[in-house]
């Protein structure tokens, strides 16, 4: 805890340190940079308050995703249930947003399922010691069999003004990720939060020298599950209605936005914001490749090039060095 | 809650309210979505949920023969495609950016049922036309949707081959995957004459990809399981084909059963002298939705809903198809032919 006092009295710290974790993810922004500026000029209207918010609103749920996949993967752990949480979260919001819970009920009970089944995931994966890759294998045919037990077949609804809310000509998705831009920012600040990165660097030590290690892990589960079903019910509200199968896509898009941001495997190295820039770029990308007018195969190529160029730039500058 | 609910319902009221004042001066004649400020030749926008599978390329094929057709009716100059990937919320974004780059139509198969509905509308709110076939949203903000009608394709299926088996008997049913509307459709199509026929029983059903492997590989599983089958209603012509295969590995006797009008399964009925009956959807939706599109930017009006009849194949007329195989892919679906005179009548039908 006596990290952050020092950190605010000497604000140069801070800042150095901020840029060093920079260094990594640099050239990621470098491209993500170039991508918005080619985006803008392909798609002048990015610059309309409706524009601008119907871009950050294909971006958010990815966004979210992203972080919930590079949070475990900053303790060490992965989550392969990512995908099937969002579309779980997403029929919660569906089927019960418009009965007899309402808004706020539905809310939090899209809240409390990502927080238990993260938990859940957490204590499984930590407490009993089995490989994550393997629980949340398995944790993503029980949690996306139960979304379709709660909704066989793409329906429910959302109440339309929450839709047009968040979903619909005002930059609300945006708001939102910077509130929850902050949130973890100050999350790194609690006793729980500093113990991530430690937790996932070097366990042991962490564990030897006092840190929290298992319930840092466990927190981070739930909080990754938080995350995950939030995105679920963004997605609902952005489509007004609840689909089974939705959030598939996500568990390896999660994935490929946290490598993307420099996240290791291992555990203990990389950035949110790298995270943050890396899912930023995936979606970019779609859009951009759609306004150069590439055919779908171009774009397959093209985009495995891409992700190949933005993990490869750092790699060159470290064997120059 | 109450208030909220107040507020929802009002706020409801009103919407309905603009809607209606709406609807009510726009031109008679012409289409939804359609306003009449856009002029020929127009851009064509085709929002594919995913361009890998055979019937897809197939589908796109013959988008890409109207869209030429059309060129040189000076209707149409561009053909903008985009592949989701299988993604519904790709598909999404891809929509947004044919909204933002301004195409005059929109023909989609929808990745979800659910899912595009709002993005469509908005596309619709600026004069867009709309076409979607194939996989449908539950919307009504679109100037038209195309489809054969999944649930006439179960019932007839089951009908087939209960009439095949004498009325009793042990059947497998092979679905597409779960939770998916087609899928879903075609199966609860089915289930009125199933429970007509009690003396029919169901031994398992299965949900995989429409693809042949993965159907092979669940009914030979089935076989070791069940020693006697006497029918296979299944629900998809790569489903069938990979059935038959399983069946023909294993070497027990083929038994009736049902598909579609994928080559490789109308190769293995003739082959194999099947008792069989097929269907199909035609890859010239893409054709007729590209068609209809223009048409509706033309200011002609279109019905909201236009259904294709389904084209039967059965011992009679297979020969006919597998005449021209050759012209089709070996892994691809062998379509009913189809000109502009048959699209001129669909769209005539009320």
């Amino acid at each position: 805890m006596s990290i952050i006092p020092y950190a605010r009295a000497d604000g140069a710290l801070y800042w150095q340190v901020q840029a060093r974790r920079n260094i990594g993810v640099r050239s990621l922004f470098l491209v993500v940079l170039a991508f918005l500026i080619a985006y803008a000029v392909l798609f002048p209207g990015l610059f309309t308050v409706s524009g601008f918010a119907k871009f950050t609103q294909s971006w958010f749920p990815l966004a979210l995703v992203a972080m919930a996949q590079a949070i475990l993967m900053l303790t060490g752990g992965i989550s392969l249930a990512i995908g099937a949480t969002v579309s779980l979260g997403a029929v919660i919001a569906a089927t019960t947003m418009g009965g007899p819970l309402g808004i706020a009920g539905g809310a939090a009970a899209v809240a409390l399922a990502g927080l238990g089944i993260g938990a859940a995931t957490g204590f499984i994966v930590v407490r009993l010691r089995l490989p994550a890759i393997v629980v949340t294998l398995a944790g993503s045919f029980i949690i996306g069999g139960a979304a379709l037990l709660i909704l066989p077949r793409p329906g429910g609804s959302i109440p339309a003004w929450l839709s047009d809310l968040l979903a619909g000509d005002t930059p609300a998705a945006f708001v939102l990720l910077v509130v929850v831009v902050l949130l973890w920012k100050l999350y790194l600040a609690t006793p729980l939060g500093l113990s991530l990165y430690a937790a996932g660097e070097n366990p042991v030590g962490a564990y030897r020298s006092g840190v929290p290690v298992d319930a840092a892990r466990v927190a981070a589960y739930a909080i990754s599950g938080l995350l995950s079903t939030g995105a679920g019910l963004f997605v609902a509200a952005q489509t007004g209605s609840g689909d089974p199968v939705i959030g598939t896509a996500f568990t390896l898009n999660s994935i490929a936005a946290a490598v993307l941001g420099g996240i290791g495997f291992l555990g203990g190295q990389g950035t949110m914001r790298g995270a943050l820039a890396g899912s930023l770029l995936l979606s970019l990308m779609i859009s951009v490749m759609f306004f150069l007018g590439f055919t779908p195969v171009a774009q397959y190529v093209a985009q495995g090039l891409i992700i190949i160029g933005a993990v490869a730039i750092p790699q060159f500058r470290k064997v120059q060095q | 809650m109450k208030k909220s609910s107040f507020f929802a319902s009002a706020s409801a009221l009103c919407l309905g309210l603009v809607l209606a004042v709406g609807v009510a001066s726009q031109a008679d004649a012409a289409a939804k979505c359609i306003k009449g400020d856009r002029k020929a030749p127009y851009t064509i926008g085709w929002a594919n949920i995913y361009s890998v599978p055979t019937w897809m390329k197939q589908t796109q094929g013959t988008i890409e023969a109207e869209v030429e057709a059309l060129k040189k009716q000076g209707l149409v100059d561009k053909l903008v495609v985009t592949d989701a990937q299988g993604d519904a919320n790709v598909q999404i974004q891809q929509i947004q950016s044919m909204i933002d780059s301004n195409v005059d139509a929109i023909i989609l198969i929808a990745g979800s049922s659910t899912a595009p509905a709002r993005v469509i509308a908005d596309a619709c709110a600026k004069g867009i036309a709309i076409i979607n076939f194939d996989s449908l949203v539950d919307t009504d903000q679109v100037t038209a949707k195309v489809n054969t009608d999944s649930s006439q394709w179960g019932d007839q299926a089951a009908k087939f081959l209960i009439d095949a088996i004498g009325g009793k008997g042990k059947i497998l049913i092979l679905n597409g995957p779960a939770g998916v509307s087609v899928s879903d459709d075609r199966r609860k199509g089915a289930d009125a004459e199933l429970k007509a026929h009690p003396d029919v029983k169901i031994l398992a059903e299965t949900n995989t990809p429409y693809n042949v492997a993965p159907a092979q590989e669940a009914v030979t599983s089935l076989l070791f399981a069940n020693p006697e089958i006497d029918g296979i209603l299944s629900l998809g012509g790569a489903l069938s084909a990979g059935a038959v295969l399983a069946l023909d590995k294993q070497g027990r006797d083929q038994v009736p059963i049902t598909g579609e009008n994928a080559r490789q399964f109308l190769e293995l009925w003739k082959e194999k002298g099947l008792k069989s009956w097929a269907t199909m959807q035609p890859n010239w939706l893409g054709a007729f939705a590209t068609y209809t599109a223009v048409q509706a930017l033309e200011g002609k009006d279109v019905p909201a809903f236009v259904k294709i009849p389904l084209p039967v194949i059965d011992n009679s007329n297979i020969d006919q198809y597998l005449a021209r195989a050759k012209d089709f892919p070996a892994d691809g679906y062998i379509y009913s032919p189809y000109d502009e005179e048959l699209f001129k009548k669909l769209l005539a039908q009320k």
